[in-house]
């Protein structure tokens, strides 16, 4: 595969001109030093300078808030008859941190597994992602140094390394990653470098160590620990001063629950079935007809969250944790609770260190 | 992404069935048969998810053992909005379904066995796919036994079948009630688990399936335990979940790090035995 090594004013530039022929998007500053993945042109002004995660991880571009999973149409029968308008553009994401990248590899696996899910991986498979090697940690939340996303590579089809520790002012190494990376890269006229590997560990070697908060666990270690905890007074006390606003879930780029809804046309012969971002910290999310609710207390959806980050999705694809460690859930809560804290008490509880 | 996996496209698209035959048994519960476009082809225990376009998905238990026509029984409790759109529906109308889903029960184990059916209220409506094909083929089963409970005499459902199995060699059918509210009834008063303790069971030969309400499996599986020694293997339960997608992917469903959906909704009680929210 080939590599390229130039300024970063020339990346962005082949990333306007891109964006000519499809959708790019690109982490763009939304306020309060926040980011958000916006659609970008050939004018846009684009930079690495402060970006932190998106509020919204790239991946829920590939599952959006709200989609039509189909149209139907009543005839005089009364039999429906059904129609799907696949999403079919090309999609640039431009910019995705290894967390991010690794949240889509999971995402991918989570939504091919059984029954494959047609609306997100066709969708998915339209996608071409352009991956952004973190030089240092974003900020004081994320810990994705400890849960090995840091590292993560895989499902991306072209690579940017900062050569150094200032992103704009500095170099990119720019590695095309899959056949469809080479050829997003063939006509872009940056400047080819033959010793990628040699520029990309140099610039690897330069991150601090540890990168980010640490965990007190591994990720393989962090199962077993979670499995003995069950009944730990940690869910309570984190509970208590919980809301249910569920945005530790929407901002999540590893929760894909989604609720069902049907929306009618004012004809009342045809309309849509559409499904919109669900989340399992909503109290009513496990309530069945009769009123019975398999997770009433707040405590018991915390405890399934974490659970499902680190146990149970982790046993069951064996890609690690399935917390890629961003930090966005802790950085949105409005009352600071960060699952990080919530595994490192659960870890000290049950006899402290296991790194 | 490395290679697409096949993708069934239709996924989350039903397929039309029309109902040819529908009737309330109950005031709150309605019987249901459709005629599909092609045979279901599913196992006991299975559901399918029924759609009234407009008003949205619900998921229901197949009524029916395997059959080789397009024929789907149902029977639906007005729940809801779904449900509740379906009790307004009558012969001639349209339904979608999708499935049929789920782990369901797979009758080739329970030949030569002992099988002990214990069902409370709706719950008999899905135990129903897999009693009336072992009924039908009594002879090749060993002793069958059939504890079926419902709130009220008036709650009761498909009792001449009931009734019908009763009268087959080999069979003993339990009816019972919580009480009678005055109305006649020929049946015992009293829990599904009150006849439990009196049953002769052969603990090797045994099978048990269990369908009902949240809190009935706690007390059938704890006086089951006292009285007779069936391995966990040797239970399953059918649990009722929140489901959305019936596919494994809402997340709606999750029971610890089972999909009720896709895992179950047949479960053997030695897989969830050691799940707190399984039976809780
Ligand atoms: C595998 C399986 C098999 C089943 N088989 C059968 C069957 O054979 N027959 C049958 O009658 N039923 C069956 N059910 C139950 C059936 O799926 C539900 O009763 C049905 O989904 C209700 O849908 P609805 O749209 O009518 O009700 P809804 O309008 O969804 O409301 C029903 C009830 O659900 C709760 N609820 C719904 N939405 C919310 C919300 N947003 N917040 C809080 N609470 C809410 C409430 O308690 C409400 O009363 C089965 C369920 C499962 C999982
Ligand atoms: S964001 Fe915070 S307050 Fe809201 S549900 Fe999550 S943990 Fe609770
Ligand atoms: S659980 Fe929190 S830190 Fe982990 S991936 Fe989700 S949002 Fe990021
Ligand atoms: S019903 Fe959606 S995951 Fe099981």
């Amino acid at each position: 595969m080939t590599a390229f090594h130039d300024a970063a004013p020339a990346v962005f530039d082949w990333l306007r001109g891109l964006a000519r022929d499809a959708e790019v998007w690109f982490p763009q500053p939304a306020g309060s030093a926040n980011f958000n993945f916006e659609r970008v042109d050939a004018h846009s002004q684009l930079s690495f300078e402060g970006y932190r995660p998106s509020i919204v991880p790239p991946v829920k571009r590939l599952l959006p808030a709200r989609e039509v999973m189909f149209e139907f149409h009543k005839d005089a029968d009364g039999r429906y008859a059904f129609q799907q308008k696949p999403d079919a553009g090309l999609r640039v994401l431009a910019g995705v941190r290894p967390c991010d990248l690794k949240g889509i590899a999971e995402m991918d696996v989570a939504f091919a597994d059984g029954h494959a899910d047609p609306l997100y991986l066709r969708r998915r498979a339209n996608a071409a992602i352009v991956a952004y090697a973190c030089p240092h940690p974003c900020d004081e939340r994320c810990f994705c140094g400890s849960t090995g996303a840091i590292d993560f590579r895989g499902g991306a089809d072209v690579f940017l390394t900062p050569d150094g520790l200032t992103p704009d002012g500095d170099a990119l190494l720019i590695e095309a990653m899959t056949p469809r990376g080479e050829q997003m890269l063939a006509n872009a006229g940056l400047k080819v470098c033959d010793d990628a590997k040699t520029i990309r560990e140099r610039a690897l070697a330069r991150r601090p160590q540890p990168f980010g908060r640490q965990l007190k666990a591994t990720p393989e270690a962090l199962p077993a620990i979670l499995a003995a905890a069950y009944d730990s007074p940690v869910w309570d006390k984190y509970a208590e001063r919980c809301y249910s606003c569920t945005t530790c879930n929407l901002v999540c780029p590893t929760c894909y629950c989604f609720e069902v809804q049907d929306e009618f046309d004012l004809d009342g012969q045809s309309g849509c079935r559409t499904r919109t971002w669900d989340a399992c910290m909503s109290p009513a999310f496990a309530e069945v007809t009769g009123g019975h609710n398999f997770r009433a207390e707040t405590a018991a959806r915390h405890r399934h969250r974490v659970k499902r980050k680190f146990e149970y999705l982790t046993d069951k694809y064996g890609m690690g944790s399935f917390c890629t460690g961003c930090g966005r859930c802790g950085r949105q809560c409005t009352v600071d609770i960060d699952i990080f804290d919530m595994v490192n008490d659960i870890v000290e509880q049950a006899g402290g260190n296991a790194r | 992404m490395s290679a697409l996996p096949d993708i069934n496209d239709d996924l989350y698209i039903p397929q039309m069935g029309r109902i040819v035959e529908t009737y309330p048994m109950t005031q709150r519960e309605k019987y249901f048969r459709l005629e599909l476009d092609r045979p279901l082809g599913h196992r006991p225990g299975q559901f399918v998810m029924v759609s009234i376009p407009g008003v949205g998905e619900a998921a229901i238990s197949i009524s029916c053992g395997p059959r080789d026509d397009s024929v789907l029984e149902m029977v639906v409790r007005h729940a809801g909005n779904v449900t509740g759109a379906m009790h307004r529906l009558e012969a001639g109308n349209y339904l979608g379904i999708r499935g049929p889903f789920g782990s369901g029960f797979h009758l080739e184990e329970f030949e030569g066995r002992d099988v002990l059916f214990v069902a409370g209220g709706l719950g008999l409506v899905p135990l129903r796919s897999l009693i009336t094909p072992i009924m039908r083929h009594h002879e090749r089963y060993g002793r069958i036994r059939l504890i079926s409970g419902a709130r009220t005499p008036a709650e009761t459902l498909f009792r001449d079948e009931l009734k019908a199995w009763n009268a087959l060699p080999n069979v003993e059918v339990i009816e019972l009630v919580d009480r009678t509210d005055q109305l006649p009834w020929d049946g015992e008063v009293g829990l599904v688990t009150a006849p439990i303790a009196r049953l002769d069971l052969d603990p090797a030969r045994t099978l048990v399936a269990l369908c009902g309400p949240p809190v009935m499996y706690k007390f059938v599986l704890m006086e089951l335990g006292m009285h007779h020694r069936i391995p966990r293997e040797q239970i399953f339960v059918d649990l009722e979940r929140r489901m959305k997608c019936g596919v494994g992917k809402c997340g709606h469903c999750q029971i610890n790090s089972l999909y009720c959906c896709k895992d179950g909704p047949v479960f053997r009680y030695s897989t969830v035995a050691a799940l707190p929210e399984a039976l809780a």
